[in-house]
C-alpha cells in the first residue's frame, strides 16, 4: 500500500467537555436508529434557520461527563460537497458555517457494514474535515448473512479512529460507542493516491492562498474539486485568476480534479476493503433483497403488486379510519348536546357548541385518517418501497416534469394534501418538490368527498335513467377525480415550461436499500410526530377559521321582530314532514333568516353577482365562505342556509330535496345538473384550504409561493367553471 | 461478448444482466459529480440489473449495493469493455 498510515496517537490526558455531537451517515445506515437509542425520548425538531430541513437534536449523558450532551441527528448525506438542501445543512454544520449551530466537539459517522466502501467515501471527506470522529460501523448483521465479515479492528487501524461494531436496533455497541466518544480523536490526514499534477496545482494554488492552504482536504483542494460553498466562494473569488490559472493547468494535463480525487478515495477505499473485508464462499450469491425484487420490480408483475398495494394503502386509510373518524364525531356531538343542556341560550353556549367544538370537531375529524396515512407512509419508508415506488413511477411523473419521489405525496394529497406536501420533503432538487407541493391540492382531498356526494345525490341522481344510476353515480365520481389528476399533470407541466424551468438538470440517482421489516418503535414515532405537527400547523388554522367563521354567522342577530314573524309563519304553514316537530321547524327557519342577514351571508349575498356567470346563487356563497374553514364545511353550512339545521344522516337526505326544490325566479332549478357540474368542477379546481395554504407558506419558506397558489388554482377554477357554464346554457338552457 | 473498447459506448446500451467496465463519466454538472461519488468512477464493474416498466430508469449493481439512475444519466457514464453475460 502507498497510503502510509501514521500510529494512532495516545490518548490526551485532558480533554475539553462534550457539548455537542453530530451524527452524520449515507441515508439508510441506520443513524436515526442510532440516535433514538442515544436520547431516547429527549428529542426535539425544529428547522434550521431558512430552510425545511428538520433539526432533529436531543440529550444524552456520555460516561464521565457532568453534563449531557446535545446529539445532533445531521440529515443523511452521501458527501460533504452537496446536491441537495439537505446535504449542504449536513456539510454547513460539520463545516461550523451553519447558522445558529456551534461546531460540534465530535462526530459520529454511522457506516453500513454490508455497504462498505460507499459508506467509506464519506468517511474519507469527514477524515479531511478535521473535526474529532467514532465511526460506528452498523448493520454487521445484514453484513454477516450476505457472507460479509469486517474486521473492525483492522478498519480502526486503517483509519486511524475508533471503529466500534453494533446493531443499533438491538442497542449493540451503544456503550461502546458512548464510551469511544468521551476520547474522540482529531483524525490524522491520510494521503488519498491523488495524481501528482492535482498535488502539484493544489500547492500552487496553495501557495497564492496562504499558509497551509495547499495540502490535502486545504482550501486549495476544496477549490479544485469546486467545492464553493460558504466562505470558500468568496475565496474563489478574490483568487479567481489563481483558481483559473491552476485549473487550466490540471486541464492541459488531461487531468479533472473531480474526477481524479474521487477516484483517488475510491482507489483508497478499495485497498482498505481487500484488507479488513472477509468474504465467506458459503453465502447466497444473491442476497434476499434481489431476491425479493425480481418479483416486485418485475416489470409486470411489478407493477400489479405496486397496484395492489397503493390500492391497499388508500383503502385502509378511508376504512380503517372510518370507524374511528365515526366514533369521534359521535363523541363530539354528545358534548354539543350536553353543553347545549346545561346552558342558557346565548352568545357564549353558540360560541362553545357552534364555534369552539364543531371547530375541533372539524380538527379531529380528519385525525385518524391522518394518522393513519402517516403509518404507511413511514412503514413503506421504513421497509426500503419508498424507493422502488419511485423507480417504477420516475418515467411516468417525468413527463410531465414531476420525479418518481413525487408519485407518494401525490397519492398522500388523495387523502389530504398536507401530509402529501410535508413528503416532499424526500425531493432532493427544489424545483421538482415545489412543483410537487403545488400540484398537490388538485388531487381530491376526502374534505372533498362529502361535497362531490351531495352534488351528486342531489343534482345527478334524479335526472340519471333509472337503470344506469349506480353507475352513473360513480362514473361522475370518478371524473371528480380524473379532472384533479388530469389538472395536476397538465399544470405540472405548465409550470415545468414556464416559471419552474430547470436551470439545473433534474436527478434521479437513487440508491434501492436493502429491504428490512419495519421497526415498529421508529413507524410509532415518525406517525406520532408528524401527526402532532400536522395538528399544530394544520389544525390551528383549521380551527381558527371555524371560529371566526361562527362569528360571521352569528353577528349581527337577526332582529326578535322578524324571529317572531318567521315562528307564525312556519307555524301557519303545513308540514311536509312528520318526524320534524314544529319547534325544530322553527329552529330552523329562523336560522337559516339569521345566516342570510349575517356577516357571511352579506358576503355571500355581496359575492352572488360574481357567482350567478357560474351557475351558483347567494347560498352557494354563503357555503363557499364555511368552506374556507375546511371544504366539507360546506356541506353544514349550506345545510344551515336551506333551513334544514345541522346536517347528519337524515339531514343531507332533506338538504338533497330542498336543493331539488329550489328554483329561480325564471323557473329554473339552481341546483341543475349544469349548474351542479360547475360548482363540482370549482371543488376540484378552487384552492379553498387556508390551512394546505399555510403548510405551503412553511414548506417553501414564504408567502410568495402559497399566495401565488391560492390565486392560480382560484382563478383556474373561476374560468373554467365560467366555460363550463356559460358555454353548457347556451346549449341545454341552464 | 468480450469485444474491444468500443468508443462513446455508454451505460445506457448495456443490456439487463451484463457487466462491464467504467472508462470515465462525462459532463460538467452535478449530476456527473453525484455519479462519481456514488462509485461510479473509472475502473469500477457496474451490472445492469433491469430498467423500470417504461424502460427508464435502469437498475444498476455497482460496489456492492443497488443503483437507480434515469437513461439520460447513463449516457454520461461511457463504458471501457462489454462484459459476457
Amino acid at each position: 500500500m502507498t497510503t502510509a498510515v501514521l500510529p494512532i496517537p495516545p490518548r490526551l490526558a485532558v480533554r475539553a467537555e462534550l457539548r455537542s455531537v453530530a451524527l452524520a451517515g449515507n441515508p439508510n445506515s441506520g443513524k436515526t436508529t442510532l440516535f433514538n437509542a442515544l436520547t431516547g425520548l429527549h428529542q426535539k425538531v425544529a428547522n434550521y434557520p431558512g430552510v425545511t430541513v428538520e433539526r432533529k437534536s436531543g440529550r444524552c449523558l456520555l460516561p464521565g461527563e457532568t453534563v449531557a450532551t446535545e446529539i445532533i441527528d445531521l440529515p443523511g448525506t452521501y458527501s460533504l460537497i452537496a446536491s441537495s438542501p439537505d446535504e449542504r445543512v449536513t456539510a454547513n454544520v460539520l463545516f461550523g458555517r451553519q447558522d445558529q449551530v456551534r461546531l460540534p466537539d465530535a462526530v459520529v459517522v454511522v457506516i453500513d457494514a454490508s455497504n462498505l466502501p460507499r459508506s467509506l467515501y464519506l468517511v474519507t471527506q469527514l477524515i479531511d474535515c478535521g473535526r474529532p470522529l467514532v465511526v460506528a460501523l452498523n448493520m454487521s448483521d445484514i453484513a454477516a448473512r450476505r457472507g460479509l465479515v469486517v474486521d473492525h479492528a483492522a478498519l480502526e487501524r486503517l483509519l486511524g479512529v475508533a471503529v466500534i461494531p453494533m446493531v443499533s436496533h438491538h442497542r449493540r455497541g451503544l456503550a461502546d460507542l458512548m464510551q469511544a466518544l468521551t476520547c474522540a480523536r482529531i483524525p490524522t490526514r491520510i494521503a488519498w493516491p491523488l495524481p501528482q499534477a492535482l498535488l502539484t496545482q493544489m500547492q500552487v494554488l496553495g501557495a497564492v492562498l496562504g499558509t497551509d492552504a495547499g495540502g490535502i482536504g486545504g482550501t486549495a483542494h476544496h477549490l479544485l474539486i469546486g467545492d464553493l460553498e460558504g466562505e470558500l466562494g468568496n475565496v474563489a473569488m478574490t483568487h479567481a485568476a489563481a483558481l483559473a490559472e491552476a485549473s487550466r493547468a490540471l486541464a492541459a494535463q488531461g487531468v479533472d480534479a473531480v474526477e481524479a480525487d474521487i477516484t483517488a478515495r475510491y482507489r483508497w477505499i478499495d485497498t482498505v476493503v481487500e484488507q479488513v473485508v472477509v468474504r465467506q464462499p458459503s453465502a447466497e450469491r444473491r442476497s434476499l433483497t434481489e431476491q425479493v425484487d425480481r418479483v416486485l420490480m418485475h416489470p409486470v408483475l411489478g407493477l400489479v403488486i405496486f397496484a395492489v398495494v397503493m390500492a391497499l394503502v388508500f383503502i385502509s386509510v378511508f376504512w380503517i379510519a372510518q370507524p374511528l373518524m365515526d366514533g369521534l364525531q359521535d363523541g363530539i356531538a354528545r358534548l354539543g348536546t350536553f353543553i347545549t343542556a346545561h346552558l342558557a341560550d346565548g352568545p357564549l353556549k353558540s360560541l362553545l357548541t357552534d364555534g369552539i367544538i364543531k371547530g375541533v370537531g372539524s380538527v379531529v375529524v380528519f385525525i385518524p385518517q391522518i394518522a393513519i396515512l402517516f403509518l404507511f407512509l413511514a412503514i413503506l419508508e421504513d421497509s426500503g418501497y419508498l424507493a422502488r415506488a419511485a423507480f417504477l413511477m420516475d418515467r411516468i411523473l417525468a413527463k410531465v416534469g414531476l420525479h418518481g419521489k413525487s408519485f407518494i405525496p401525490l397519492l398522500s394529497s388523495f387523502a389530504c394534501a398536507i401530509p402529501g406536501i410535508m413528503a416532499t420533503r424526500t425531493i432532493e432538487n427544489r424545483k421538482d418538490r415545489l412543483a410537487t407541493i403545488l400540484v398537490a391540492p388538485f388531487m381530491s382531498c376526502s374534505a372533498r368527498l362529502p361535497v362531490y356526494i351531495l352534488l351528486i345525490e342531489s343534482c345527478f341522481y334524479p335526472v340519471l335513467p333509472a337503470r344506469y344510476q349506480a353507475v352513473g353515480k360513480g362514473l361522475i365520481m370518478l371524473a371528480c377525480y380524473v379532472l384533479g389528476i388530469v389538472a395536476a399533470g397538465s399544470i405540472a407541466w405548465l409550470f415545468r415550461h414556464s416559471l419552474l424551468r430547470r436551470e439545473v438538470r433534474s436527478s434521479f440517482i437513487l440508491e434501492m436499500p436493502s429491504y428490512k421489516l419495519p421497526q415498529f418503535s421508529e413507524v410509532a414515532r415518525q406517525m406520532w410526530v408528524n401527526s402532532s405537527k400536522f395538528l399544530t400547523k394544520a389544525g390551528t388554522v383549521i380551527f381558527a377559521f371555524a371560529v371566526l367563521l361562527w362569528a360571521a354567522m352569528y353577528w349581527p342577530r337577526l332582529p326578535p321582530a322578524q324571529e317572531r314573524q318567521i315562528s307564525a309563519q312556519v307555524a301557519a304553514a303545513p308540514s311536509e314532514d312528520q318526524h320534524i316537530t314544529l319547534h325544530e321547524r322553527i329552529a330552523d327557519a329562523q336560522q337559516s333568516a339569521q345566516i342570510s342577514q349575517s356577516y357571511a351571508g352579506k358576503f355571500g349575498h355581496a359575492i352572488a353577482p360574481a357567482l350567478a356567470p357560474i351557475g351558483a346563487d347567494w347560498k352557494t356563497g354563503i357555503g363557499l365562505v364555511g368552506a374556507f374553514a375546511a371544504r366539507e364545511v360546506f356541506v353544514s353550512t349550506l345545510g344551515i342556509v336551506y333551513g334544514v339545521g345541522d346536517t347528519d344522516e337524515q339531514g343531507t337526505g332533506r338538504l338533497s330535496a330542498q336543493l331539488q326544490r329550489d328554483h329561480r325566479a325564471n323557473g329554473l332549478k339552481v341546483w341543475s345538473p349544469l349548474a351542479a357540474t360547475s360548482i363540482l368542477v370549482w371543488f376540484v379546481l378552487a384552492m379553498q384550504c387556508m390551512s394546505t395554504v399555510a403548510v405551503v407558506r412553511r414548506e417553501t419558506g414564504g408567502w410568495g409561493w402559497a399566495i401565488a397558489m391560492l390565486v392560480f388554482m382560484n382563478v383556474l377554477a373561476y374560468v373554467s367553471c365560467l366555460g363550463i357554464y356559460q358555454i353548457g346554457s347556451r346549449i341545454w338552457g341552464g | 461478448m468480450v469485444t474491444a473498447t468500443t468508443p462513446g459506448f455508454t451505460l445506457d446500451h448495456l443490456a439487463i444482466g451484463q457487466s462491464a467496465t467504467v472508462r470515465t463519466v462525462h459532463g460538467t454538472d452535478h449530476i456527473r459529480r453525484r455519479l462519481l461519488e456514488m462509485g461510479l468512477c473509472p475502473g469500477v464493474v457496474v451490472e445492469v440489473l433491469r430498467r423500470a416498466p417504461l424502460g427508464d430508469p435502469i437498475e444498476l449493481r455497482v460496489r456492492g449495493y443497488l443503483l437507480s439512475v434515469r437513461g439520460d444519466h447513463a449516457r454520461q457514464v461511457e463504458l471501457q469493455i462489454v462484459g459476457t453475460t
